[in-house]
């Protein structure tokens, strides 16, 4: 038994072990390899420019306000980005979880990183990041190439007109956490067919499906604690002086629209880490 | 080091693993080998954290792999070679395992020149062969320039001088004081590669020992004689302890003697031999020995040659 006996020769230990910036960094480079994220992310751009300057080109045939109104804005520069975003976004935030697991990946990653949490917090990050990025990027823009557009009829809003910016960061940040609503689908089911198709469920048909319940006075404005309703909230402006949620009324404040697209995306992702979690890779 | 104790996986009803003690000892090659089924992925994916053992514990280095402060620094794996997404560079894929550990582009170089990918590195994996599936693993299996080595098959799909490249550099890890755990279904690979092996069937440990003492604790030798005069023969040798069987090719394979003492027996009974040779065990032979019984899936026909030996 001689062998046992022997020691390393070449093998020394390196002073860097496994950290969260470490784990950080991975992700990024993953979500930077692949053409396909790389292709939603820069869609995110793309459909949220096309469909304001589409608006903006024909907003006189659609009818305009007698006066500059913020709000009239606020619909057509965001509507593009919130749109097809959130869905885009989702879609994203499923493939960067069900992609590993479909193509082995997530074997690899987890052995690299084995505190399955750490991964997932770092893949939510980075994926709220870019996503919310990739919409300011769309929502900043579409409101700067329409400027013109709207200051040939006079109706230009600027920057600092009140609740403009907030509106705007609110679409950014909604479309983030589109991504980590898919991010959390995708992780509890890991498939990306059943994922794609339940984030597609949640986002788009949930509304629909709770405006058409049986109306009695609890349900009537469920649909507004939806997803998508918080992502017209948030893009849309406060009422002045209007209540912070007031469901009987059909209204929700932007303040309130955070809260409820934060709690969405946070549920699935708590979801998803049960299940990452427990049991099997 | 690997110390696997009352280790257990099971799914359902069904025990995959079941309450095995193992360990891996540093500066030699220990071979896993085992029917397919018998819980060999099973027991390195719990190795490595990525299934949760049912009961019991595996360490690696006295810690389960997910206590480690540095894993990839402790553990390189190869466990499938097909765990990287097709659309990304073999480059990027290592780029981003290594930078959960501080790893960078240097050391992704050097594990691809090891692996002999240079001339792909910067293609996506998706056009790999299984080959090149392989490389690419190892050179993960090599990020982190690991105390501990586990492969899962990994001359799967290589060609003959892939499959000596392996075995170079396991040999050479091994020598170098690294813990290496190779998993295989090919005896002949076991036999030139590894110092000691671990026989798994049916998630039970079948064997634990150095390549020779498996095959002589599981086979038996035997002298192999032909002659005109069998009657004979049989008669001279007979005695406690002696048995004696003819094969269909009428020669008779005696065991309990050695070849010298039929060839001496005969010579003073006047018996002419043919042919004398002592026929000891392969480690095929001490594998099928080992696995009777033991494998989930079998043919027939290896049936009746398990039933013969």
């Amino acid at each position: 038994m001689t062998a046992t006996e022997k020691h390393r020769a070449t093998f020394v230990a390196g002073p860097d072990g496994l950290t969260f910036v470490g784990v950080l960094r991975s992700e990024i480079i993953k979500l930077t390899s692949l053409r396909s994220t790389v292709g939603l992310l820069l869609s995110i751009i793309v459909f949220g420019l096309a469909v304001s300057v589409a608006l903006g080109l024909t907003m006189e045939d659609a009818g305009l306000p007698d006066a500059p109104s913020a709000g009239f804005m606020l619909d057509n520069v965001t509507i593009g980005t919130v749109l097809f975003g959130q869905l885009i976004a989702g879609i994203l935030g499923v493939l960067v979880i069900s992609g590993e697991y479909a193509s082995g990946t997530i074997q690899s990653t987890l052995i690299a990183a084995p505190s399955r949490l750490t991964v997932l917090a770092a893949k939510a990050v980075v994926l709220f990041v870019s996503a919310t990025a990739a919409a300011g990027v769309a929502l900043f823009g579409s409101w700067a190439i329409t400027y013109r557009m709207f200051a040939a009829f006079g109706l230009e809003i600027g920057l600092t007109a009140p609740g403009v910016t907030f509106a705007l960061l609110g679409g950014s940040v909604y479309v983030g956490f589109s991504a980590v609503l898919g991010l959390g689908i995708g992780t509890m089911l890991r498939s990306v067919a059943a994922s794609v198709a339940t984030v597609l469920s949640v986002i788009l048909l949930l509304p629909v499906v709770l405006s058409v319940l049986p109306a009695s006075p609890f349900v009537r404005n469920l649909h507004l604690l939806s997803m998508s309703k918080a992502g017209d909230a948030m893009t849309s402006l406060a009422d002045p002086g209007g209540a912070f949620l007031h469901l009987a009324d059909g209204y929700v404040s932007p303040a309130a629209a955070w809260i409820i697209a934060a709690a969405w995306a946070g549920v699935f992702l708590l979801l998803g880490a049960v299940r990452l979690r427990r049991g099997d890779a | 080091m690997i110390t696997a104790e009352a280790l257990v996986k099971s799914y359902g009803n069904k025990v995959a693993v079941d309450a095995i003690n193992f360990t891996v000892r540093p500066g030699q090659v220990t071979g896993f080998l085992g029917p397919n089924g018998a819980g060999k992925s099973t027991t390195m994916r719990m190795i490595v954290g990525l299934d949760r053992p049912t009961s019991g514990s595996v360490h690696v280095n006295g810690r389960r792999y997910q206590d480690h402060r540095a894993p990839l620094r402790e553990v390189g794996v190869l466990l499938d070679a097909k765990a990287a997404h097709k659309g990304r560079s073999a480059y990027k894929h290592l780029l981003a395992i290594g930078a959960t550990h501080g790893i960078g582009a240097s050391r992704v170089r050097e594990v691809i020149g090891l692996a002999g990918l240079d001339s792909v590195a910067g293609k996506r994996v998706g056009g790999f062969s299984l080959g090149m599936g392989q490389r690419l693993g190892i050179a993960t299996a090599l990020l982190g320039d690991p105390a501990t080595i586990i492969l899962d098959e990994p001359v799967n799909g290589l060609d003959p001088e892939g499959v000596r490249w392996v075995r170079t550099l396991m040999r050479n890890l091994a020598a170098e004081g690294r813990t290496v755990l190779l998993s295989s279904h090919l005896m002949s690979e076991m036999a030139q590669t590894a110092d000691r092996l671990i026989v798994i069937g049916r998630g039970r440990i079948l064997a634990d020992d150095s390549i020779s003492n498996i095959i002589a604790g599981a086979t038996r030798s035997v002298t192999r004689v032909r002659t005109p005069d069998t009657e004979r023969l049989m008669a001279t040798i007979a005695g406690p302890g002696v048995v004696v069987s003819v094969l269909a090719d009428g020669a008779i394979e005696i065991s309990g003697l050695t070849a010298e003492h039929v060839a001496v027996a005969a010579s003073t009974a006047g018996v002419v031999l043919h042919e004398v040779a002592s026929v000891s065990g392969s480690l095929e032979e001490a594998y099928i020995a080992l696995t009777a019984g033991e494998v989930e899936y079998r043919s027939s026909h290896i049936a009746e040659t398990g039933a013969h030996r």
